[in-house]
């Protein structure tokens, strides 16, 4: 069985601090880190290699310094790497990341089953796997919290739908997401590690040129929308005291409540 | 294409696993001193237990920085892991890799690597320490092997290491041209033990006395040459010194992360106690000795690495940053006021573990001793 | 691709620097640089009051629009039971539709959902695209996305929105890459520019660390899914006529390539305090095990998790993987109800990353109030039952 896994490399936001007076994102000394529900598909890809055979492989889009992600990766026991990485990816909104992953894994042709996390940490938007498993004509099975049975023709799944699970039984090849609670990813092996940081670790670099992509549908210029500004949600506290009876005061407290959608 | 630094990979993938695996636990073990075989086991998974050794018998490959890094790291969440992690690595086996043969490879050096079997090393006697030209546990030849009788104590692993690299004396009369190492599994007739030894710190490290009492192995069990135990102990002592320069750069680490974090945290007279500049201070010096230290450190692995003779740099590495780790605990036990004297905190543990860097790895006397040595010769 | 800055007009006035969402410019000696982290994204070119920023990105030419008219909402609804996001959907669609002076649809897919439409323009919708089929009575990725795709190729909307729901998620993406649209995820507010009568899609990112205001010029419809329990519901006047146009889809079974096999409801699980969205936290003042009982019924009417000072950890009211502070877990989320917690440093350390903290404590001059958004000095055996009667009485709505 030959599995393809998207992995991304994001900023570990669990660390990022705001500024207190300007309430800017502190990113100095933010590390680096696969994004935490990719590291259970990577745990999917390898545990199947396991048991079936067949070929693992990686495929990240970022910069250059993504390429600890996927030596991570290789660490963990899958067998291969792809990187994009080229100044015109850039930018990218999710439909020209999904755009160029895909043309990614036209070019590898050969798969039964891609996976990849839910989402990511850094923009949370789970739309990545749809759009590559559209991309691709290939049927999507997501938020993934067990695999129950798969052979080389079809897999069984249990998606966690928050207020119970369904069981889905979809042909392959497929594309998966999958949720943290899916499984417990293994640390990497230091044996794997070192050769993964070798010369010649199993590591391509493929850039626009190698996916036959034209700059107009990639990175920013590929891109259908466009961030045009950001800023911080919230300095500080409020400290605010809530005067009055009880009923008054949470009678206050529930307009403050919903007034920042938390109810 | 570059690839990935291994060094800095490497840092980050033990890292999180500190953080992850062993700091939420740290002070669980630390109360029960019990072997921690459930995180010795997830750290053999990782291939760690097998990083000095090359890939055909069964090691990771890797050498003596990345060694020390993982320590480094490991010493961070628990210094007593660290330490039984740096002693499987190294002392525990090298000697076994070295002059082992392929079936004492097979029996205990694979196994020592993937967790199994755990294994250590016995220099210390009640009349020798520092002085082991005093050793007095004896190897006698026989037909076909050696018998032992004697004792050990401070026997890290003693009650329950599967196997001993085990300093003897051949021949009273020669002194340290007698010494000779000997493995002597525990399964050998007339080895025995004490009971566990309470301690201070470092309390998930099982010491005790050891006995040997008409043990007898075969020849092969005989790690070097007859009489040259003391050139098998200079292989590896510089990496013996920088390594446990490493264990005392991790518990620093601890001790400074803790005390950053608190002093940001706690406030007195309106304002957190970082901005007073008595606490600045201490964090200044915490930082400034835990830099120095990583250079000499790491300047020392990477000589090694290369086979350049180090013995003198790898002594000053290790006596400078047990020294600041001492310091760097007892400061942080002064940043944290009262708190630094509940056991509910982890600096009381960094307070009471440093002390064993002091002694593991040669006393700061002997160690300054022969420091001094080289400049006044 | 590359930013230029024009040293001749670059003032340092650092505006580029606050904006940038990548942090890939600074100012160094009173000029802009831009750094490694840099994406050329554009953005710092249309804040920069001097034109001092330049780039050699070709803008994309935008098509011709103006077609596009009127603001669709999907109609979610599952086993004939409308989802309360559609609602929400539409009390936004109605703001909107009134802004751009369109009309607002709801589209609806199932099999036996006909009783819907009355609702759907209950809640504001002008006109409901109604597709029936036995193939779209459980929701699947294929046919709905197959269906809809059509619906919208047929009738060309300016807007069409989504909730963010496992259902929205699932559906919203595949959409976008089969019709090539622009997509924002997790919307908490959407407006429209008053200059060009596009759609402002604000969302939260970096973890809820930073929001991020984006527009979709280059495609149509503009999409966007809305984080659900958001946007409010608004009914309208029953005496407006609703238009419902029946869609004809061309479903078969080859549409359907997956096949559900079978729904098993569950209770919500325990969440572990570093994953819990809102935490209910009592300390000294619950006074024994009994006393955290209004804890659990207000964290259960949130969806929260109940956590603990050492006190109570150590009294042995709850288990010690339920401990917040320095000695216990440090937790982030998105609210903190601290109940009886005086906020000694040890407590505090391990909560003041929590994005909203409410507290509730007897004596006023509690440290906690400091770390707190909101305070309510009182008993937490009074005011915790108030608040979650307050919390259940508005969730009926």
């Amino acid at each position: 069985m030959n599995i393809i896994t998207l992995i991304k490399q994001v900023p570990d936001t669990t660390d990022i601090k705001t500024d207190p007076k300007t309430g800017n994102l502190i990113r100095e000394g933010i590390e680096s880190i696969i994004n935490p529900d990719d590291r259970h598909a990577i745990e999917v890809a390898v545990s199947l290699k396991e048991k079936y055979k067949g070929k693992s492989i990686v495929v990240s889009m970022g910069p250059p310094q993504a390429i600890d992600a996927i030596s991570e990766a290789i660490g963990m026991g899958i067998d291969e790497g792809i990187l994009l990485a080229d100044r015109n990816f850039g930018g990218a909104d999710t439909w020209a990341t999904s755009f160029t992953l895909g043309k990614a894994i036209e070019k590898i042709n050969a798969y039964d089953l891609i996976l990849c996390g839910r989402q990511a940490i850094d923009g949370d938007t789970a739309q990545i796997g749809p759009q590559v498993a559209e991309f691709l004509g290939l049927p999507q099975l997501t938020y993934v919290m067990d695999i129950e049975e798969v052979d080389d023709r079809r897999i069984i799944v249990k998606r966690g739908l928050g207020n119970g699970y369904e069981r889905v039984e979809s042909p392959l090849p497929a594309l998966i997401t999958v949720i943290g609670e899916l499984n417990k990813p293994r640390y990497p092996r230091v044996d794997l590690l070192i050769n993964a940081c070798k010369e010649n670790a199993r590591i391509t670099l493929w850039n626009a040129a190698d996916l036959k992509v034209s700059v107009q549908e990639i990175g920013l210029s590929g891109s259908l929308t466009r961030v045009i500004k950001t800023f911080s949600p919230k300095v500080k506290r409020e400290g605010e005291m809530l005067k009055g009876d009880k009923g008054e005061a949470v009678g206050q407290l529930i307009e403050r409540l919903a007034g920042n959608y938390l109810i | 294409m570059e690839r990935s630094d291994i060094e800095k990979l490497l840092r980050k993938v033990m890292a999180k696993f500190v953080d992850q695996e062993v700091i939420p636990v740290a002070r669980e073990h630390d109360e029960s001193g019990d072997f921690p075989y459930d995180l010795f086991k997830k750290i053999a998974d990782m291939g760690i237990l097998g990083i000095r050794y090359p890939k055909k018998v069964g090691g990771s490959g890797g050498n003596t920085t990345l060694y020390c890094i993982t320590v480094e790291e490991l010493a961070r969440g628990l210094l007593s892991l660290g330490a039984t992690t740096a002693m499987q690595c190294l002392m525990a086996t090298d000697g076994l890799y070295r002059y082992g043969t392929d079936e004492m490879h097979e029996k205990y050096l694979r196994p020592a690597m993937r967790g199994e079997k755990i294994g250590a090393f016995q220099l210390t006697e009640p009349e020798a320490g520092s002085d082991l030209s005093n050793v007095r546990t004896r190897a006698i030849k026989s037909d076909d092997g050696w018998i032992i009788n004697g004792m050990k104590t401070w026997s890290t692993s003693g009650p329950i290491g599967h196997f001993h690299t085990v300093l003897t004396q051949t021949d009273p009369d020669k002194g340290l041209r007698g010494l000779m190492f000997v493995f002597i599994p525990t399964d050998t007739p007339g080895f025995s033990h004490s009971k566990k030894f309470d301690l201070l710190g470092t309390r998930t490290t099982q010491m005790s006395e050891i006995y040997f009492n008409n043990c007898h192995v075969p020849d092969e069990y005989m790690l070097g040459q007859l009489g040259r135990g003391l050139d098998v102990l200079l292989t590896i002592l510089s990496e013996i010194r920088v390594m446990t320069a490493a264990l005392a750069l991790g518990l620093q680490r601890a001790a400074m992360d803790d005390s950053i974090k608190y002093c940001k945290e706690r406030v007195q007279f309106g304002r957190p106690i970082s901005s007073y500049q008595l606490i600045q201070a201490k964090i200044a010096n915490m930082a400034v000795n835990l830099e120095a230290g990583t250079l000499m450190s790491y300047k020392v692995t990477h000589l090694i690495d290369k086979n350049i003779p180090c013995l003198n740099e790898a002594s000053m590495a290790k006596y400078f940053t047990t020294e600041s780790a001492c310091k760097a605990a007892d400061e942080a036990t002064r940043i944290f006021g009262a708190y630094g004297y509940s056991m509910e905190y982890n600096v009381q543990r960094y307070y009471r573990d440093n002390r064993f860097l002091l002694y593991g790895g040669g006393t700061h006397e002997v160690l300054q001793t022969t420091i001094a040595r080289q400049y006044l010769r | 691709m590359a930013i230029f800055i024009d040293y001749d007009l670059c003032t340092g006035c650092k505006r580029c620097e606050k904006i940038c969402p990548y942090n890939g410019i600074e100012v160094k000696d009173g000029k802009a640089v831009v750094n490694e982290r840099c994406t050329s994204c554009g953005v710092c070119i249309d804040n920069c009051p001097e034109n001092a920023i330049s780039s050699d990105i070709k803008e994309k030419e935008v098509p011709d629009f103006r077609d596009r008219k009127g603001i669709w909402v999907f109609a979610e609804q599952a086993d004939g039971v409308m989802a309360k996001v559609t609602k929400e959907l539409l009390g936004l669609g109605q703001s909107l539709a009134k802004d751009l002076n369109q009309e607002l649809s709801a589209v609806l897919l199932g099999n036996n959902v006909g009783h819907l439409i009355e609702e759907l323009q209950k809640y504001g919708a002008q006109r409901v695209y109604l597709a029936q089929h036995e193939l779209l009575s459980v929701y699947q990725t294929n046919p709905y996305t197959k269906v809809i795709s059509e619906i919208i190729l047929h009738n060309k909307p300016s807007i069409f929105i989504i909730g963010a729901t496992p259902i929205g998620r699932d559906l919203a993406p595949r959409i976008s890459m089969r019709l090539n649209l622009g997509l924002t995820a997790d919307c908490t507010e959407l407006s429209i520019d008053q200059e060009d009568g596009l759609l402002l899609q604000t969302r939260p990112a970096f973890g809820g660390n930073l929001m991020a205001t984006i527009k979709t010029a280059y495609s149509r419809p503009q999409m966007a899914t809305v984080r659900p329990g958001v946007m409010e519901s608004k009914k309208i006047g029953t005496s407006s006529n609703c238009e419902v146009i029946h869609v004809d889809s061309s479903l078969t079974k080859e549409d359907v390539v997956t096949r559900v096999l079978e729904f098993v409801g569950e209770k919500k699980k325990v969440v572990s305090l570093n994953d819990a969205k809102v935490i209910v936290a009592g300390g000294r003042g619950v006074g024994s095990e009994e006393g955290l009982k209004p804890l659990f019924e207000l964290a259960e009417a949130l969806g929260a998790e109940v956590a603990g000072t050492r006190i109570v950890i150590e009294e042995g009211w709850l288990p010690v993987e339920r401990q917040v502070g320095q000695t216990g877990q440090t937790v982030r989320p998105e609210l903190y109800v601290a109940c009886g917690i005086s906020g000694a440093i040890q407590h505090r350390a391990g909560m003041l990353g929590s994005r909203y903290v409410i507290a509730i404590n007897k004596d006023e001059r509690a440290p906690i109030f400091e770390a707190a958004d909101w305070g309510i000095v009182g008993d937490l055996h009074e005011v915790v039952p108030t608040l979650t009667n307050a919390i259940l009485n508005r969730k009926g709505k």
